[in-house]
């Protein structure tokens, strides 16, 4: 992917790592009201799903598009954090460990006082036992500056994993 | 298997929980269901043209379902004669030819093998190319856009195979003109536990609905869906029906012609359709089908790994991997005749519902999986767990196929299941299989 332009100054980019990394820890805390706090109103949370093609694949893409795992507004967003705070969710009781690593972190300046930030996401889950899982994700999101601190506008994930190895994806990514 | 008869008791409801972690039991279903049976290979929709090919499964082996030049659909074992590579890695695509990454043999579209890489200096033109075709899968038939392939010659055909099933499968894929296609890639979700469970939720259960899903049901249902309570606390029985006792096949019904867009946070578009079509559907299919099938929360199970829900709009496929793994691939499935508008509607409802983060099926994953590693114990591979909820209570009812329960909550449609996965267990071909279609309504749609 192209170098996407200049630097935000010092403040910027540090305000802003600093918030990729606090939002991984209201996600593992389970802080879901303060982590839709950190999501603009009119936001777009995308997993596209994935196929394994050919390079050199000469077959027509769907015309109706691939599908998408997650394509949330907050509204939407909002729904599944419902169904976390049901108290029927039976799969996540006792409260299972997840643990979020963000890397590769990579900020840019866009226009309209927002930032382009490249990141990989690494979602340790460990559930009953020894079961444990690990997905990771790329991301590519738009964050904007407000009144009220940076917003996450877009986020687009590309999972890694071609066939999702876990049983649910009670997880924000 | 000789003690298939022991393992498990349809008549009583009771299954052997070895029956779900043994590997040998696991080996003998391999040949006798998964070598035996007819099994879902892909929708014609997803090879329209000559060359397309789709990568899945049959059982363990691997397959390549291919459009041919003459429109024709051939199936191949996915892997090279020679040495026995993987053949294609890809999951879909349209391809000239299929070259092997190994040594660079070269099969057609329709398996022969074409080119041979020194054909000339180091096999001294010697090699018997004819000898060397890919492995084709003995029977493949389509129904209504379906495509099945199956291992076994002596195997009835498909038609057969379906039987009486085929009365209700019309109102699903044969609704109106131009039948059904499938959108969208295909969602794969691996998850810990034993293929035949997956099925029997599915098939019959809908006791766990109101109480396993009851998060999701409470944060979207929109719809009335049969009389269902959030945690299970009533019920109404008289807004449904579960059909069984169809050579294996099965299928749940809520008869309302409406409640399969239930789920949808917004089922306008969709009812609209419901009513645009209904006197099309209902003089194609009937009263019955057209204004109490179409339309409705439908579970169709095709014995013994496939399953779709008209209305939900999922159509999906269990391939086992081993006693304790199964991956099942899912799709959005759509009638032909949806406007565009309502299709992006299903593929984004249903992925939001059923996807691998759906609303309602990451529910049940980890029930499944927990239900098949409690079966490796010691004692608990030898307990029986049950099925035998309002047994006596089916019958028949006039004009519909099938022994029949009243209510989609009852665990007949899962004795049925099991029934047939027994018969195959015990058969040793399929001579000594049972056909049978209960309440048959005779030869109207031979």
């Amino acid at each position: 992917m192209r170098n996407v332009g200049s630097m935000l100054s010092v403040e910027h980019h540090l305000a802003l790592q600093q918030q990729l990394i606090r939002e991984a820890r209201l996600l593992d805390e389970e802080s879901f009201d303060d982590w839709l706090a950190l999501l603009n109103d009119d936001v777009r949370y995308r997993l596209p799903l994935a196929e394994r093609r050919f390079r050199k694949d000469r077959s027509a893409p769907s015309e109706l598009g691939s599908g998408y795992i997650f394509d949330d507004t907050k509204q939407r967003l909002r729904l599944r954090i419902n169904r976390l705070q049901s108290g029927y969710l039976w799969a996540e009781d006792p409260r299972n460990c997840v643990r979020r690593v963000i890397s590769n972190i990579e900020i840019w300046q866009a226009d309209d006082n927002q930032a382009e930030v490249f990141s990989v996401v690494t979602i340790h889950r460990s559930r009953l036992d020894g079961f444990e899982r690990q997905l990771t994700a790329g991301r590519r999101d738009r964050w904007q500056t407000t009144a009220a601190g940076w917003q996450l506008v877009l986020r687009d994930i590309q999972l890694d994993n071609a066939v999702v190895m876990d049983s649910n994806l009670n997880v924000f990514f | 298997m000789t003690e298939a008869s022991t393992l498990v008791n349809p008549t009583a409801g009771t299954q052997r929980r070895k029956i779900y972690a043994d590997p040998a039991v696991y080996q003998a279903e391999m040949a006798r269901i998964f070598a035996r049976c007819w099994l879902f290979l892909a929708h014609e929709s997803q090879i329209p043209t000559a060359g397309d090919f789709f990568r899945t499964f049959m059982g363990e082996d691997e397959v390549l379902v291919v459009r041919q030049q003459d429109r024709s659909i051939k199936a191949f074992l996915n892997t090279c004669t020679h040495r026995g590579n993987r053949l294609v890695r890809a999951d879909r695509g349209n391809g000239r030819a299929f070259t092997c990454n190994y040594h660079g043999w070269a099969f057609g579209i329709d398996g022969v093998l074409a080119t041979v890489p020194l054909e000339r200096d180091a096999y001294f033109n010697e090699i018997k190319k004819e000898c060397h075709h890919l492995v084709t899968v003995e029977r493949v038939e389509s129904y209504h856009g379906l495509i099945f392939g199956c291992f076994d010659r002596d195997a009835p055909t498909l038609g057969d195979y379906l039987g009486d099933l085929r009365w209700y499968l019309e109102a699903c894929l044969n609704s109106l003109p131009g039948g059904t296609e499938l959108i969208g890639a295909t969602q794969k979700v691996e998850i810990m536990a034993n293929w035949k469970l997956p099925v029997e939720n599915v098939c019959g259960d809908g006791y766990h609905l109101g109480w396993a899903h009851a998060g999701a049901m409470k944060a979207v249902q929109t719809l009335d869906l049969s009389g269902f309570t959030v945690g299970n606390t009533t019920v109404n029985l008289d807004g449904g029906i579960s059909v069984a006792g169809l050579n294996g096949h099965s299928l749940l019904a809520s008869l309302d012609g409406r409640s399969g867009y239930a789920f949808y946070p917004d089922p306008t578009l969709a009812l609209k359709y419901l009513d645009d079509h209904r006197a099309q559907v209902v003089a194609r299919l009937g009263k019955f089908r057209g204004e109490q099938l179409w339309g409705s929360q439908l579970n169709v199970t095709i014995f013994p790994n496939l399953q779709f829900l008209p209305g939900l709009n999922w159509l999906r496929i269990y391939h086992p991997k081993g006693p304790g793994k199964f991956e099942q691939w899912t799709w959005a499935l759509v009638e032909k005749a949806m406007p565009d508008a309502l299709k992006r509607q299903v593929l984004d409802n249903q992925l939001l519902t059923f996807g691998p983060a759906g609303l309602f099926d990451n529910d049940d994953g980890d029930n499944l999986a927990a239900c098949t590693e409690q079966s490796r114990g010691w004692r608990t591979s030898q307990m029986e767990i049950f099925t035998h909820m309002a047994i006596g209570h089916s019958g028949t009812r006039p004009g519909l196929p099938g022994d029949i329960a009243t209510g989609i909550i009852s665990e007949h449609n899962q004795r049925y299941f099991y029934r047939r996965w027994q018969e195959h267990m015990a058969a040793s071909n399929w001579a000594e299989v049972p056909q049978y279609n209960l309440n048959p309504r005779g030869a109207e749609h031979a």
